[in-house]
């Protein structure tokens, strides 16, 4: 176990300022690649300066609104469900099942669905199928998040006289936000990711960039696209690495 | 509920070609992934730098939108790009590296110290110790990393149909043009139920898969 402990993470290893210097690079390459190549008038109107900020704009509201909605949802809901009464005993198990099994449902299945359901295309039917696909494993995060913790230590706070609201707010919740957090983060990535893809269901964002490119054959709009969707991804798993070491509870 | 069973009934030709075509990619691209990640790992797992790198890159590469790699590989040259299922074998085969090389590097650093010193002792080399001693024990910890990617790609491979891929991913993309006719639904929720079903199988045989191919003695 003695290597896999600190790098089997493989995301937070490694010097720190590597991926914001390989993010930089990324953008910046691009800036002075579509600058320097004579463009065409359809990669012009693709690649126009105004597109690509409003882009970036749109796709970063996709993926924040969603996030906090589905966390807002998912944490309580997870926190709920492992209270010692019926209701969670019985449905507890079975959520966690769907929940594991939930893994293998296609992020394009839920965006069509949603679309060909409600006959709705655009923004606010994006946010939802992004939230309903982020739930699942935010979900299952806090759950298994607060299970982990030690029975030994609950029953030591129980023992010192503390309310069952007491060991969940001073005890279950802190040991538990460590992966809780690392659940969010996943979320995070996967919401750029589909919201990406959502370009189908006329999200707006990044995609329309890179499926403009594949649809009119333009390989520098497609590389652009793609490569700026893939800076935004870095950054966001980045920023979300440093949340998550900021907000850990001292000493865990 | 009635249009879904008629859809399903009416259609299961096209359904028969979609999951031969899911198939096709996620096996190739899982093989190449096995393949190209075991031996990252193999190579790398003892020295830090390397290991750290070779973990690095393929998580970047995780991060990335599957939709902006299979759009990337697809304006490679041929071997790898072009139309129909090449790019999108590619994109899968990258994209299923961290689980494989994760697990491999994982799995032979758990290792017992102790066994592997034993077989020094007995007097086997390098290359000995590492395919008769460190691999088999390994083993069930690696393929436990091509089986969590091999589901990955199950899902992600749904995507690869927007670069022309086959697979059920042409199901939804079909259903998604003719949003608002009676067959959209039931034909989207075909292709994504045909998706989920597909990785509950692959997961079963992978489980019953790393049961058989456990070394006796070590069978938990």
């Amino acid at each position: 176990m003695s290597a896999s402990a600190t790098d089997t993470a493989g995301r937070s290893s490694g010097g720190i300022w590597i991926r914001p210097a390989l993010i930089a690079a990324i953008v910046i390459a691009v800036f002075v690649w579509i600058n320097a190549v004579e463009l065409d008038s359809i990669e012009q109107r693709l690649l126009a300066t105004d597109a690509i900020v409003s882009a970036v704009v749109r796709h970063i509201q996709l993926v924040v609104i969603s996030t906090v909605t589905v966390v807002a949802l998912a944490v309580p809901a997870g926190i709920a469900l492992t209270r010692r009464n019926l209701l969670s005993r019985a449905l507890g198990p079975p959520i966690l099942a769907i929940a594991n099994a939930g893994q293998a449902v296609p992020s394009l299945g839920i965006l069509v669905l949603i679309a060909v359901l409600f006959r709705a295309l655009g923004f606010w039917p994006t946010i939802f199928a992004l939230v309903l696909y982020a739930f699942l494993p935010i979900l299952r995060n806090t759950i298994v998040g607060i299970e982990q913790v030690d029975e030994s230590v609950i029953e030591s706070a129980v023992g010192m006289g503390m309310t069952k609201r007491g060991v969940l707010r001073k005890i279950e919740l802190p040991l538990a936000v460590p992966v809780v957090l690392a659940g969010i983060r996943t979320a995070l990535v996967i919401n750029v990711g589909t919201a990406t893809v959502a370009t189908l269901v006329n999200s707006g964002g990044l995609g329309d960039i890179v499926y403009g490119g594949i649809v009119q054959s333009r390989s520098t709009v497609l590389w652009a696209g793609a490569l700026l969707v893939a800076a935004l991804a870095l950054a966001i798993d980045f920023l979300g690495g440093l949340a998550e070491d900021k907000l850990r509870p001292k000493g865990i | 509920m009635a249009a879904f069973w008629n859809y399903l009934s009416s259609n299961f030709d096209t359904l028969a070609e979609h999951a031969w075509g899911h198939f096709y990619v996620v096996a190739l691209g899982l093989t190449l992934s096995s393949i190209i990640g075991i031996s990252l790992g193999m190579l790398s797992y003892r020295n830090p730098t390397a290991r750290a790198a070779s973990l690095n890159t393929s998580a970047i590469i995780l991060t990335i939108p599957s939709l902006a790699l299979f759009a990337i590989m697809l304006t490679l040259p041929p071997p790898i790009g072009g139309l129909g299922a090449r790019p999108v074998i590619a994109g899968l085969a990258l994209y299923g590296l961290l689980p494989i090389v994760r697990n491999t590097i994982v799995g032979l650093n758990e290792v017992d110290q102790a066994i592997v010193e034993s077989a020094l002792g007995m007097g086997m080399g390098r290359r000995e110790r590492l395919f008769r001693i460190e691999a088999p024990l390994a083993w069930p910890v690696i393929v436990t990393g091509i089986r969590v990617s091999g589901l990955l790609m199950v899902a992600i491979a749904t995507i690869g149909s927007i670069v022309n891929g086959p697979g059920f991913g042409q199901m939804l993309l079909s259903a998604l043009a003719r949003i608002g006719s009676a067959t959209a639904t039931p034909q989207a929720l075909v292709g994504t139920l045909g998706v989920i079903v597909f990785g509950i199988c692959l997961d079963g045989l992978f489980r019953l898969l790393v049961h058989y191919t456990t070394p006796r003695g070590i069978r938990g």
